[in-house]
């Protein structure tokens, strides 16, 4: 019983963190409409950031914030340069320049870091025991972090005019821009939005795996892309529903059916998902 | 260092990668559908070959080698090919059969998912596939008995030649009878070939299928030309070095995918020297990750490049009689480059087209 306890508890932590990145994935796919196979990247960048920032001589908080400023204008950027002049030739120059940029990145990232595991800077911290159960508190942190970040998504999505000019764009961009949204710049900030979500992603990954890896978020993609087609794909709502499942998913399926296959687990739902119900538990647009 | 034994290193795997890519071709090529995960039927055609004709345990080939595996049925090297492309073939069926009605880019998320599921398969099954550490000692056709293994290299070179020649000469012909037409109808306007009374799916399977054989041979050529076989060889960039040969030779020309294999490994085994410029010599030392790095760093530019500024291919697909100056409707969005409707596939203006009204109703 308090076996599967803390499965559950290891399990939604994953599904925190999964579920965040989902979120920033499913804004980007929402106003671009193709899958960006290199978001995966932004979950490194910000880890490796952090860490350079910490090692900087910044407190922890004040480097994960300027690690995701960073990595949102890089996503600003990137999108500029290498996503904007492909728009208007259908989504296949859009995937594929994706899946190069991906390569691109992550071996920028080995090629200056290293291949080697590098530790993530966080204080060791003693579980709490509630009776007899031991409640370690990173995951606590990491799911509260992630529900803090998505509590803020939802507000800045339903109450602010960004927010608002965001979903109008994803929902017919040819309507929004005949409204008088300048849909350039909302999909600028929704580069931003997105690219930053995934930098906290990826710090809380590299909090839950301990280390970071130049290949962390190129692998953790794929949980990330299962968790979002699951939930109804642009949806991010549904993506959160999604990634508590594969996030439960993973933890049990390693714990009782076996350990060595551990993401593949979220592959395996990933293709049911889209066998069965390729339009996600949840349709419609955020 | 010997020129002529790198060339035809060189030329050997340029000529595999060719067989990949003419898969690919026929796949996405010809037929449109987005395979992200063909290195998994390179793989399963590599393994199969390897424990199909590696010696059985225990006999004394096996004691000889001091080999590790569990698995060896000691057929004939012919058999290991055959089978390596039945290997391909079914798992492209089992895949095939279950998604490939999904539309492109779920496709594309689907079987990149999938072969990813295989390589977790293949390393978690130890006693098959030697996990992680792979098999040595896999066969190497003739080697030190009709071939002396001075001229192997070259014997090798020119069987694969033979095999890949053959194959593409067999693509070819498919895909320029009214079977390849029908394949290039579903790529072009999948409502419209169905509205003519095309079986789609069912095209659509076939072509999976006929490329998960090719790159099962493939995987077979590859593993006994190497003598080992493990894993860590397939992992997915190897999916889009195929993607890259593919569309830097041509999208829809076979021709165009072999030379476009031939030229990305001229350009990727060229880039091994790197290690030996002056400058990066250096940080080679103190990081020893950063040429295999830089290398996939450039492989990821040239992607990115080829797909905006060479979107048609060193050879593009012809321009075929009946569909020439046919005009589409409205829908086509105008390619930045003024490529004609209907061809160079790169742009996709028919996928794109025809996403626009999946998104609604995938």
């Amino acid at each position: 019983m308090t076996e599967l306890l803390q499965t559950l508890i290891f399990g939604i932590a994953t599904g925190a963190v999964i579920s965040l990145s989902a979120v920033g994935l499913s804004l980007s796919y929402g106003v671009t409409r193709f899958i960006n196979f290199s978001y995966g990247e932004f979950l490194t960048l910000g880890a490796y950031l952090t860490v350079l920032f910490v090692g900087l001589g910044l407190p922890l908080p004040a480097a994960i914030l300027v690690g995701m400023l960073a990595v949102g204008v890089t996503g600003v950027v990137l999108a500029r340069i290498f996503f904007d002049p492909l728009m208007r030739r259908g989504f296949l120059p859009l995937l594929v320049t994706s899946v190069g940029l991906a390569f691109v990145l992550q071996n920028l990232v080995r090629m200056i870091a290293g291949s080697n595991p590098i530790r993530f800077p966080l204080p060791l911290m003693r579980p709490w025991h509630v009776g007899a159960l031991f409640v370690p508190k990173i995951p606590v942190l990491v799911v509260a972090v992630a529900l803090a970040a998505m509590l803020f998504t939802h507000l800045l999505l339903t109450f602010t005019r960004i927010g608002k000019m965001m979903r109008a764009t994803s929902d017919n961009p040819a309507l929004a821009r005949a409204s008088g949204i300048a849909t350039a710049r909302v999909l600028a900030a929704t580069w931003f939005l997105s690219a930053a979500i995934g930098a906290l992603g990826g710090v809380l990954l590299a909090m839950t795996q301990i280390a970071l890896q130049p290949v962390m978020g190129w692998s953790f993609l794929l949980v990330v892309f299962a968790a979002v087609l699951l939930g109804g794909i642009g949806n991010p709502y549904g993506a959160m529903l999604g990634s508590l499942i594969v996030g439960l998913g993973i933890e049990l399926g390693t714990s009782y059916l076996s350990p060595d296959y551990g993401h593949a687990f979220a592959f395996a739902i990933l293709v049911l998902v889209l066998l069965i119900r390729p339009s996600g538990l949840l349709r419609g647009a955020f | 260092m010997a020129l002529l034994p790198f060339l035809v290193g060189l030329l050997t795997l340029a000529l595999i990668y060719g067989l990949l890519a003419l898969a690919l071709n026929l796949q996405f090529g010809v037929t449109g559908l987005l395979n992200f995960g063909h290195v998994a039927f390179f793989a399963v055609g590599a393994f199969a070959s390897a424990i199909v004709t590696l010696p059985p345990p225990g006999s004394a080939a096996y004691l000889q080698a001091a080999a590790q595996y569990h698995v060896g049925l000691g057929l004939p090297v012919p058999v290991g090919f055959l089978l390596a492309g039945v290997a391909g073939g079914v798992l492209a069926l089992l895949i095939g059969a279950t998604s490939v009605r999904l539309s492109s880019h779920y496709l594309a998320v689907a079987t990149f998912a999938m072969a990813e599921i295989v390589r977790s398969v293949l390393t978690n099954a130890d006693w098959l596939t030697g996990g992680e550490f792979g098999i040595a000692s896999v066969p190497q056709p003739l080697k030190n008995g009709a071939v002396p293994a001075s001229v192997y290299p070259y014997a090798y070179l020119a069987g694969t030649v033979l095999v890949v020649a053959a194959l593409l000469a067999l693509t070819v012909r498919l895909t320029e009878s009214p079977y390849g037409r029908a394949l290039r109808s579903v790529r072009d306007d999948e409502t419209a070939a169905r509205a003519l009374g095309k079986p789609t799916p069912l095209l659509k399977l076939g072509a999976f299928v006929a490329g998960g054989v090719l790159a099962g041979f493939a995987g077979s050529l590859w593993t006994h030309s190497l003598g080992v076989v493990h894993v860590g060889q397939f992992v997915p960039i190897v999916t889009f070095e195929v993607w890259l040969a593919v569309l830097m030779g041509g999208s829809g020309n076979a021709f165009g995918a072999v030379l476009g294999a031939l030229v990305l490994m001229t350009i990727t085994q060229g880039t091994r020297f790197l290690g030996d410029v002056p400058l990066l010599s250096g940080l080679t030392r103190s990081n020893p990750s950063f040429v295999p790095s830089l290398r996939f760093v450039l492989i990821g530019l040239l992607l990115i490049a080829v797909v905006r500024f060479f979107p048609r291919g060193i050879l593009p697909e012809r321009p075929r009689a009946p569909g020439r100056g046919v005009r589409r409707g409205g829908a086509v969005p105008a390619g930045g480059s003024g490529d004609p409707p209907g061809h160079g596939a790169g742009t996709a203006p028919a996928a794109g087209a025809r996403t626009d009204g999946g998104e609604e109703s995938p």
